[in-house]
């Protein structure tokens, strides 16, 4: 009898130890794991024209936000360290390598430089092995906390910009537009969100064209739009094409307020001063363009400057800090793993939709990202933007 | 007329990469998919030239010729030359044209840059429409170039060596010409066009690493629609290309240009098989 007594409490004693050594797989992260806090990086650095010049951006500014936060006690005490993937923005080249990083090592964060292309690649690898990423490229359904619920966008969407150009236009007293946007995904949803946008605002659309962003010549289009009789242009464009339209708008002899998205504050050549760019020729003398606030350099804005400095201590700031998200990535997951004490992605995703982590995290490219549980988008105001005349760009910023 | 003169100089570089393709397709049969790598080479070059070293319109425009038409060389030894069967030539010089659009990106950058224009760069109006200067040359240039080049086809000795060849290479061979050595100058030429046309295209669309890709293809529809190996054929198939593109996009929308240009294709090859200029001949087998 004894016996019996004896075995049934060391097999009760063992089934409970067991259990105390289940495993954590549902439960966060212990908060004193000293293990590294493993971000990836994704990023077209070897892809062709303006990408390359981005990607790198965007891969300077996840370094950067790294930094910052292991100067910073790190992400509950665990010090970020950075792996940077080239997917030379081809969706095939990121899944490849992406595929190959996971076999090898599970990162905490991924951090997607875009374009949407490898966004919609990659998401759903991520999604599958429970990830928690960022994403600048931004696709249909990749900010549906339904779909991708480890996923965050932080590329506002085109309805984010249109509300900066609603208080522009208005502030302008500017009550009539042509539209001209790009054929890429983005440049079509661009005319589609400000095509019916801008009229609920109560600004006529006079038209909406599109242009091949291939093509070499756009004089066809800008002459419907000018036959509208608009009072300003909204003009999506992106690269080379951007300095095709500058030259046909010239050519048409067409004097109209040119106002440019955040895609034209992003090109290179009209911040370029002439001879190698446009910047300080008649082409620009009508053109405005939104970009956010950090984006214009301000000596009060302490932040910013600080992002900046870390950037430029750690390299050349190639394109403007439009593609500077990852720095704020970064300060997002300290806020949240400080509220949520983990660093699970589950108790990270769940902590980025409180309206206090966001406020905590003290983001600088963009104020408050406004993420809720519905959407993992920003949900910016039209405070968040300026509307700047080309100027020359010193570490990513328009002076 | 705006629109037209817009078409016009659109056409006429397609054209320009049209006779290019021609160039090479005469003497060897084969198609050189980096002929429009090579003009973006030659912008970049006569950006180099006139903004970088500022050097005179007339020097550069001569360097420019002579860099890309060694480099033009250089791909017929390796990209051309060892490669036995024919078909293979498409891949190796779609190899070459990848090759140029990663070494552009890498020595001048990824952002589009200005070519000035030494006859200058600000939109004037003529003949009831607005044109820059670089355009109307643009169309010179291209009528000029396959004017000149059918006068060689026809009246110089080189010339008909290049049209023997284009017939019955072996034939041509068995006459004594040399083939082999032909068919390099033809492709170091090809190159010196290109490098030299640079100075005119670049004004118009910007030294920008991605120039390539744009040209390629509408290059390649201008040589179908004209016919393979007319050089007239050439000139006009470009300017019917712009002319379309820049229509189609006006009356119809920007989403009717490829679609624009594929049912003139479509029409073209249906009716013409060989193309406008090309007479389809029987051969005896």
């Amino acid at each position: 009898m004894r016996r019996k007594i004896t075995l049934i409490a060391a097999a009760a004693g063992l089934a409970l130890a067991l259990t105390a050594c289940g495993s954590g797989d549902d439960e966060p992260t212990n908060p004193t794991n000293t293990e590294p806090y493993r971000v990836v990086v994704l990023g077209g650095l070897g892809a062709q024209g303006v990408l390359a010049d981005n990607s790198a951006t965007s891969v300077l500014a996840a370094r950067a936000g790294a930094a910052y936060v292991n100067d910073n006690g790190g992400i509950l005490g665990r010090q970020v360290t950075v792996d940077v993937i080239d997917d030379r923005a081809d969706p095939t080249v990121a899944v490849t390598k992406l595929r190959e990083y996971l076999a090898q090592n599970k990162p905490d964060l991924v951090l997607n430089s875009g374009p949407s292309t490898i966004t919609n690649a990659t998401l759903p690898i991520l999604n599958e092995e429970g990830i928690l990423s960022f994403n600048i490229g931004a696709t249909a359904d990749s900010s549906n906390p339904a779909k991708f619920p480890l996923n965050f966008d932080l590329t506002p969407g085109a309805s984010e910009y249109l509300k900066g150009y609603i208080t522009y236009l208005k502030e302008q007293n500017i009550t009539r537009v042509g539209i001209l946007h790009g054929s890429t995904a983005y440049g079509e949803t661009f005319g589609t969100v400000f095509g019916t946008g801008l009229p609920e605002a109560g600004i006529t659309v006079t038209a909406n064209e599109v242009y091949d962003v291939a093509a070499l010549d756009m004089t066809p289009q800008l002459e419907t739009v000018k036959a509208s009789n608009p009072e300003a242009l909204v003009l999506d464009a992106y690269g080379a094409p951007l300095g095709y339209i500058l030259r046909n708008v010239d050519k048409l002899g067409w004097d109209v307020p040119i106002i440019g998205n955040s895609s034209v504050a992003a090109t290179g050549i009209i911040s370029t001063p002439e001879p190698d760019g446009l910047l300080g020729t008649p082409l620009v003398e009508n053109l405005v363009m939104e970009v956010f606030k950090s984006t214009k350099y301000d000596p009060a804005a302490t932040g910013v400057n600080e992002a900046v400095r870390h950037m430029t201590a750690l390299g050349e700031i190639k394109a403007t800090l439009i593609l500077a998200y990852n720095y704020d990535a970064l300060l997002l997951v300290k806020a949240a793993a400080e509220k949520a004490q983990a660093t699970d992605a589950q108790s990270l995703a769940a902590a980025l939709v409180d309206p206090a982590v966001q406020q905590a995290a003290g983001t600088v490219i963009i104020g408050n990202y406004g993420f809720t549980a519905e959407a993992h988008a920003p949900n910016v105001t039209g405070e968040e933007f300026a509307f700047v005349k080309p100027s020359a760009i010193k570490n990513g910023q328009y002076s | 007329m705006t629109l037209v003169w817009g078409a016009l100089a659109l056409g006429a570089i397609y054209a320009i990469v049209a006779v290019g393709y021609n160039i090479v397709y005469i003497s060897s049969k084969t198609f050189n998919f980096a002929q429009a790598q090579l003009m973006m080479v030659g912008a970049f070059v006569a950006y180099s030239g006139l903004v970088s070293w500022h050097l005179p319109w007339l020097v550069v425009l001569l360097i420019a010729g002579v860099i890309v038409a060694a480099i033009a060389a250089i791909e017929e030894r390796l990209a051309v030359r060892p490669v036995r069967d024919s078909h293979n030539i498409l891949v190796t010089t779609l190899g070459a044209a990848i090759f140029l659009d990663g070494a552009a990106q890498l020595i001048w950058g990824t952002q589009p840059l200005t070519v000035p224009f030494v006859g200058g760069n600000r939109a004037t109006t003529f003949v009831g429409g607005r044109v820059y200067p670089v355009e109307l040359a643009l169309i010179v240039v291209a009528v000029l170039l396959v004017v000149g080049i059918v006068v060689f086809a026809r009246w110089t000795k080189y010339g008909r060596a290049l049209l023997a060849i284009a017939e019955d290479r072996e034939a041509a061979e068995l006459r004594g010409i040399n083939v082999r050595a032909l068919a390099f100058a033809a492709f170091a030429a090809s190159g010196l066009l290109a490098g030299m046309v640079g100075l005119f295209v670049g004004p118009v669309t910007f030294a920008v690493s991605t120039l390539g890709a744009s040209l390629a293809l509408k290059g390649f529809v201008a040589l179908a629609i004209g016919g393979f190996g007319s050089f007239p054929g050439a000139l006009v198939g470009g300017m019917v290309v712009g002319l379309v593109e820049i229509w189609s996009a006006r009356l119809f929308g920007g989403d009717y240009v490829h679609l624009g240009i594929f049912v003139l294709l479509l029409l073209v090859l249906m009716l013409r098989p060989a193309g406008l200029f090309v007479r389809a001949r029987e051969r005896q087998v």
